[in-house]
């Protein structure tokens, strides 16, 4: 028969191997090649797995206990590190139950206790089998590694009120802050990588209109500014009526020229009052702007044929760019199909973005010229 | 505590048993490693940088294990010899001795630990077969 150390051996590792390692596998695991020693000592041949498991659990408890009782009556006497008094008043509090020669007097002395004589007896009688492997001190603790300090290092504390026992400083360039535009240049740069394809180009897009927007409205503000109030006045404000013109417009612009014009007439007459009642208060200041403005109203007036011709121009461009930018309105002024030339790109975006930028265009124009809402 | 100290030093004739003993455990390996020992003391929160009181730790423990065993042993020698004779021949080749949760229980009994057991607990089937002649 093999020995009891080496069967251990070969039985114990297949359980830990199939359990995941936990904190106190290995402790429970030299526990139970010890206790099956001891088991081989006093003549076991073999054991039952769990009969070994729950023999060296109890060992280990008993330890544990020992421990514990011992460390409770040191603090008892006020101490924090235990003595060999602490460990056999824990002996014999845990001898107890099975009681020791000498338990029944109370003021018994400690040195000569009847557990202590038992052990000794027990000493004097097995022989030592020392453990079967070398163990390593454990649990393995790591030195930590700590920062010197100034006065170790040998450096002065940079500032006076820093003493000189205190950890040294890292080197400067982990600490030193770097200069601010390369940062805030970077980060965009880096957030944009990261960014998917899709929300790259929408967000260039949305630059781009901003750009756009920024220009017209540029413009409008630096020198027409009160052309563009006139305009929008003449435009009937189409922002505000937009659902309605949406509607229409997507009607006008699948049929044929014609049919716009007409719609382009009904709606023109309305708005054309008040664009002429406009015209003659700005007229002396802002000539050329309004000209190209008011030709074409006053065309719209005079004739349905010389409309058409205006209308279909711009909506030759309007079939040219797509379907979905809409919500620019036919403005009559050559700035705004200049603006349409560049709207293509925009309908790429969903319906959503169209309506974003419209706010937000609403937004600006408003916050452009208050003048503007005023009139309103 | 003060008591206790009282009454060693009331009896300083034994002292130098205690000593003695303290003493030899250096040259006593116990079978339960100090490190171990040093492990389990240090969870239950015992502070002690001496060598000895370990050992002596150790030793106590050992001697509680090495208890509980000879009398599961004792157990299970009394089981053995109460099998029927007729059975004598198969048992020869069972003869061995195998520490068992039954005798580990009765034992632990004694000591005031209350082991059962498990009534539908099913160690591995070649539980108590010999290794050599599973080899074999």
């Amino acid at each position: 028969m093999s020995d009891g150390g080496g069967e251990t051996g070969r039985e114990h590792p297949k359980p830990n191997t199939q359990r995941k390692l936990g904190g106190d596998e290995y402790a429970q695991a030299i526990a139970k090649i010890a206790v099956a020693q001891i088991c081989e000592k006093e003549g076991f041949q073999t054991f039952q797995p769990s009969a070994l498991e729950t023999l060296s659990d109890i060992a280990v408890r008993y330890t544990r206990n020992i421990g514990k009782a011992a460390h409770d009556y040191a603090n008892l006497a006020g101490r924090t590190e235990c003595n060999v008094f602490d460990i056999i008043q824990g002996l014999e509090d845990m001898g107890l139950p099975q009681g020791f020669s000498g338990a029944s007097d109370v003021d018994h002395c400690l040195a000569c206790s009847g557990t202590v004589r038992e052990i000794i007896q027990y000493v004097g009688q097995s022989d030592d089998v020392p453990f079967a492997y070398a163990i390593p001190q454990f649990p393995v603790v790591k030195d930590r590694n700590l920062t010197p300090s100034f006065l170790q290092v040998g450096k002065e504390p940079p500032e006076d009120h820093i003493p000189a026992w205190l950890p040294v400083f890292p080197e400067p360039h982990t600490y030193a802050p770097l200069p601010t535009p390369d940062v805030k240049a970077m980060e965009p740069m880096v957030k944009m990588e990261q960014k998917k394809h899709r929300k790259v180009d929408r967000s260039l897009l949305n630059l781009r209109q901003q750009f756009v927007c920024n220009g017209l409205d540029g413009l409008s503000s630096e020198d027409t500014r009160d052309a563009d109030k006139g305009k929008q006045a003449g435009e009937g404000n189409p922002y505000l009526a937009a659902p309605m013109q949406y509607g229409e417009k997507e009607v006008s612009r699948v049929f044929l020229p014609a049919k716009l014009s007409n719609e382009a007439t009904v709606e023109n007459p309305v708005s054309s009052s008040q664009v002429m009642g406009n015209h003659v208060s700005v007229l002396a200041t802002f000539a050329p702007a309004i000209d190209a403005m008011q030709g074409r109203l006053l065309d719209s007036e005079e004739g349905q044929k010389n409309v058409l011709l205006n209308r279909s121009n711009t909506v030759q461009f309007k079939i040219g760019t797509g379907k979905k930018s809409l919500n620019t309105m036919p403005h009559l002024s050559p700035r705004n199909t200049g603006f349409e030339m560049i709207s293509p790109s925009f309908g790429m975006e969903g319906d959503k973005d169209e309506k974003k930028r419209r706010a937000e265009k609403i937004l600006k124009e408003s916050m452009e010229n208050p003048q503007g809402l005023a009139q309103l | 505590m003060n008591h206790n100290q009282q009454s060693t030093e009331a009896r300083h004739d034994d002292d130098p048993a205690l000593s003695e003993f303290l003493a030899s455990l250096m040259d006593y390996t116990p079978t339960i490693p100090d490190e171990l020992v040093e492990h389990y003391l240090a969870k239950s929160g015992f502070q002690c940088p001496d060598v000895r009181l370990i050992r002596l730790v150790a030793v106590a423990t050992q001697k509680f294990v090495a208890e509980v065993a000879g009398d599961a042993l004792q157990q299970c020698k009394a089981r053995q010899a109460s099998i029927v004779k007729d059975k004598r021949d198969k048992q020869q080749k069972d003869k061995r001795l195998i520490l068992t949760m039954e005798d580990l229980s009765k034992a632990l009994r004694e000591h005031g630990v209350n082991v059962k057991h498990q009534e539908y607990f099913a160690d591995s089937p070649s539980t108590g077969m010999d290794p050599a002649s599973r080899e074999e």
